[in-house]
């Protein structure tokens, strides 16, 4: 297939007008982290190969902003900032196999971090996006704070795709933790959401509280400050049969964590969002059904925001695709497919969501011909036949 | 408009939920912005989500162009009426649905004030962060629209961090909830680009806050310096020693003088710039960083430190912050808001820069600002009977397009509305803004949803820009400015 490798903007938008005759239907790819999130993208006609737009093209230490080419990895952006001290406030498991910025705007991914920090939605402060004619637009800036203008950088995330090319990236940085210890808590599901809520009432500040199951069910409560100062919360934090966490403890704790939501060959792997209580009885349900049909799962749930990761390995793949039914007849549009590979059926979406005439008319108006990621959201958007 | 529309709107809202005496009117013929007025043709009063669904409806089907209203704080004239419009007031929307302490959040009417969501999460020890100094009167409603920050929000974050649902009637008079129970949902950010669109995407009627567990601690102080370069440079160093303050606030020598002749706040009288540092969090974490910053302020030459030592302290220390505006307003006859931001690096650079444009313009200005995320609010001094308006406002726009051309932003916290859809062009291409129209004709097909704000058009930028005078709430004495 064409692939079109723009290594700057300007050159991004012309190829994309350049080849509006000759390859109507377009999949923008990164380092391909996400090809298992949402529907199989269709077939298209050229690749939009973000992976050459790299770089910083601005960081200002001081100001604590930094402006990358789209197609930068995440983890190339916090080596350049590491060495001042600083950090993206965002861990989303695919950081680790090089997923790029754009990306990771475009799945609204996140990792145990979101607890305190959000997702890119809450970090990005200003995008140049390419639209379907080869346009550029910016939107935001290099402030923090700024209102001048719609944000574009929203419609963006969560778009999969569907609606142009992420080509710069502006996000608003944070100071790296002088120190960092996590606290092991066994708990069940009931049990970790009552810890984890006591936690954050406290205001001991947690930076992540994540419940975890399988193979033990248990609650990771991780730390960030000062040395002094984590070592008092810990104390804090700590109750009967809590662990203090080594380093080493803490950084396989972690990448299980990362593991869960980037799956094995063969897995399915879905997202949802749900009422912050509603979390252990969902989370119980989808264990029974689980069983019942014979299959394992994995689980990650960043407690305070209600934000579920369910790794599905082992049995039929029918069954796989049962139990995403039934995620979908409880948790309606706030589920999202990450890894595919253990589905029956290329069918991933659920009942699209109330405000599905919006998200159509978005699309319509910004990619009137449907070049961008045809199938991504299957039925929500009816982009093979064109939009109406 | 026809007798007959009326009569349809009467007949869906009952008679008293529609304005159309000439004296009752002009109560909404401008928000903050005193400087535009329109007088609109209806105001309607809603009671229900239903019933604004049911207005727009009327409005849409007879392209009648509408404007949301909250409580008409805003210093943008967002929500200026459009002669021959409706204005939709909120105000009758104002119960606040539920306080949820488990899941933490609440759900309320687009008409509820940003203060009275807090009372009603106090109980619970819980509370709604962004913290707009008008926040006894604006609604959620229009924080919603702004994306209204407050002084905290550099370590909280503005409205569109707190909120995570919101019904909406769209301006075809269809309804759709933008957002979730969870922040993960499947496809667009639609909510994310409603927030801050200044009323121009539809009306939000019943939204879902998240509300915030008090702070274990809160410790305040205010360090004078010879400087307001000097202050500025310890902020950035503050900043780069790994500390979020909740509120990094400046205010230079004039403000200063003002604020201690209005009311007894404390305040150093012989000092060029105070700069009011707040952290809260864990009492650990708290204790530790305070003394760091004071050493901090230390190096970068402090004269004198003033540590809030009890609750009344910090709230007088803040009284006085809050009361900054007012209290310029009182050494001058008339004044101008202005709300720029540029990088905080090029505070100094900034300040120098408006020193040299207002000896330029031969008038005054006196610097108030959020200075932790580099939003100024620089207050143009100035005589109307002196014939130094027009002057003044020059000098406004100069300061406010001095911010973009440092790399910064029109406007931090007050949104573009009517005021500065004309310097848009300034900040933005072409293309930017024919990107950004895109969006809304997404949601707004027939533009009849406030239009003539956030985007330049021609009639509109054909015109002169308006100018601040006081809120009447504020000459009132109720509310009070940042
Ligand atoms: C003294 C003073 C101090 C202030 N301090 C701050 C501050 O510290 N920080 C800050 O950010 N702002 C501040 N402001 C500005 C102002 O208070 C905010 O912008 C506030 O959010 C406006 O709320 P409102 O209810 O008054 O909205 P209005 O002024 O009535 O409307 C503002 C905009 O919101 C739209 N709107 C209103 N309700 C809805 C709805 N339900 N759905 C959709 N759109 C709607 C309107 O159409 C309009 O475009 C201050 C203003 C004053 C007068």
């Amino acid at each position: 297939m064409t692939a079109l490798c723009p290594s700057t903007v300007d050159e991004l938008g012309a190829a994309i007008a350049e080849t509006a005759a000759t390859h109507p239907r377009l999949l923008i790819t990164g380092n391909g982290t996400a090809e298992g999130w949402g529907a199989p993208a269709r077939p298209a006609d050229a690749t939009v190969d973000t992976t050459g737009l790299t770089g910083v093209i601005r960081y200002s230490p001081a100001d604590m902003t930094i402006a990358v080419r789209a197609g930068t990895p995440l983890a190339i952006v916090q080596q350049v900032v590491r060495e001042h001290g600083q950090r993206v406030a965002l861990d989303p498991a695919r950081a680790a196999q090089d997923a790029t910025v754009g990306g990771l705007l475009a799945t609204a991914d996140a990792g145990p971090l979101r607890t305190s920090h959000g997702s890119l939605r809450d970090l990005v402060i200003g995008t140049t996006v390419v639209l379907a004619d080869g346009t550029t637009a910016r939107s935001g800036g290099h402030v923090i704070k700024n209102v001048a203008g719609y944000d574009l950088a929203k419609l963006f995330h969560g778009s999969l795709g569907t609606l142009g090319v992420v080509a710069e990236v502006v996000l608003r940085l944070h100071p790296a933790p002088r120190a960092v210890t996590t606290v092991r808590v066994p708990a069940s599901a009931e049990h970790g959401f009552q810890v984890a809520t006591h936690l954050v009432t406290s205001g001991v500040e947690a930076a992540a509280l994540e419940w975890c199951a399988g193979p033990d069910d248990r609650l990771l409560v991780r730390l960030e400050g000062t040395p002094d100062g984590v070592a008092d919360r810990v104390r804090e934090v700590s109750a009967d049969g809590a662990t203090v966490l080594t380093d080493d403890e803490a950084c396989e704790e972690w990448s299980a964590v990362a593991a869960t939501a980037v799956g094995e060959p063969g897995d399915t792997v879905v997202r949802f969002g749900a009422l912050p209580a509603a979390g252990p009885a969902a989370l119980g349900k989808i264990r029974a059904f689980a069983d019942d049909l014979g299959l394992g799962v994995t689980i990650s749930s960043s407690v305070p925001a209600g934000v579920h990761t369910v790794r599905v390995h082992g049995g039929a793949a029918r069954a796989h695709s049962h139990l995403l039914a039934a995620l979908h007849d409880d948790h309606h549009a706030n589920v999202t497919v990450l890894r595919r590979d253990g589905l029956h059926t290329s069918s991933a979406w659920g009942p699209p969501p109330s405000a599905i005439r919006v998200m159509r008319a978005v699309k319509h108006r910004f990619d009137p011909t449907c070049r961008f990621g045809a199938g991504r959201f299957d039925g929500w958007l009816d982009d093979e036949k064109g939009l109406s | 408009m026809t007798g007959d529309v009326r009569a349809e709107f009467v007949a869906a809202l009952g008679a008293d939920a529609v304005l159309a005496d000439p004296v009752e009117l002009r109560a909404y013929e401008c928000d903050g912005l005193t400087g535009f007025r329109v007088v609109p043709a209806l105001v309607l009063l809603p009671r229900t989500a239903a019933a604004v669904a049911d207005a727009v409806r009327i409005c849409a089907r007879e392209r009648i162009p509408f404007v949301a209203r909250g409580a008409g704080t805003g210093l943008s004239g967002g929500a200026l009426p459009v002669a021959n419009g409706v204005v939709i007031s909120l105000q009758r929307l104002r119960s606040i649905i539920e306080v949820d302490p488990v899941n933490r959040r609440a759900v309320v009417e687009p008409g509820v004030t940003n203060l009275d969501i807090s009372r009603a999460a106090a109980p619970h020890g819980l509370y709604f962060a962004p913290d707009p100094s008008s926040q006894q009167v604006c609604t959620i409603g229009g924080n919603i629209a702004e994306n209204s920050g407050g002084a905290h929000c550099l370590k909280y974050g503005f409205t569109v961090h707190h909120v995570l649902s919101a019904d909406v009637v769209l301006p075809d008079g269809t309804t759709a909830v933008l957002g979730a129970d969870s922040p993960h949902l499947g496809g667009y950010d639609l909510l994310g680009a409603f927030i801050g669109s200044e009323g121009t995407l539809g009306i939000a009627t019943r939204i879902t806050v998240k509300l915030l567990p008090k702070p274990a601690a809160v410790r305040t102080l205010v360090a004078d310096f010879p400087s307001v370069e000097q202050a500025g440079d310890a902020v950035t160093s503050i900043i780069a020693a790994g500390i979020v303050p909740a509120a990094a606030e400046m205010m230079d020598a004039v403000a200063i003088e003002a604020v201690q002749a209005a009311l007894d706040a404390g305040y150093s009288r012989d000092t060029a710039a105070a700069l009011i540092v707040e952290l809260d969090g864990p009492q650990a974490e708290v204790d530790i960083q305070f003394a760091e910053v004071r050493q901090l302020c230390q190096n970068h030459g402090t004269t004198n430190i003033r540590v809030a030592g009890d609750e009344h302290e910090r709230a007088l220390v803040w009284k006085g912050r809050k009361a900054a505006f007012a209290a310029v307003g009182r050494i001058s006859p008339d004044y101008i808001v202005q709300d720029g931001v540029v990088p905080r690096t090029l505070l100094a650079t900034a300040l120098t820069r408006i020193g040299e444009l207002a000896a330029a313009a031969g008038l005054r200005v006196s610097n108030v600002f959020h200075a932790g995320d580099g939003n100024l609010h620089p207050l143009v001094l100035y005589s109307e009977a002196a014939g130094e308006l027009e002057r003044a406002e020059e000098l406004s726009r100069a300061i406010a397009e001095l911010c973009v051309d440092l790399g910064g932003s029109l406007s931090g916290e007050h949104g573009i509305g009517t005021d500065k859809a004309c310097s848009m062009p300034r900040q933005f291409s072409e293309d930017d803004l024919a990107t950004m129209a895109l969006l809304r004709a997404a949601y707004d097909t027939d533009g009849i949803c406030n239009p003539g704000k956030v985007l330049p058009t021609p009639r509109l930028c054909g015109e002169k820009p308006g100018v601040h005078r006081p809120h009447p709430l504020e000459a009132a004495g109720l509310i009070e400015r940042t």
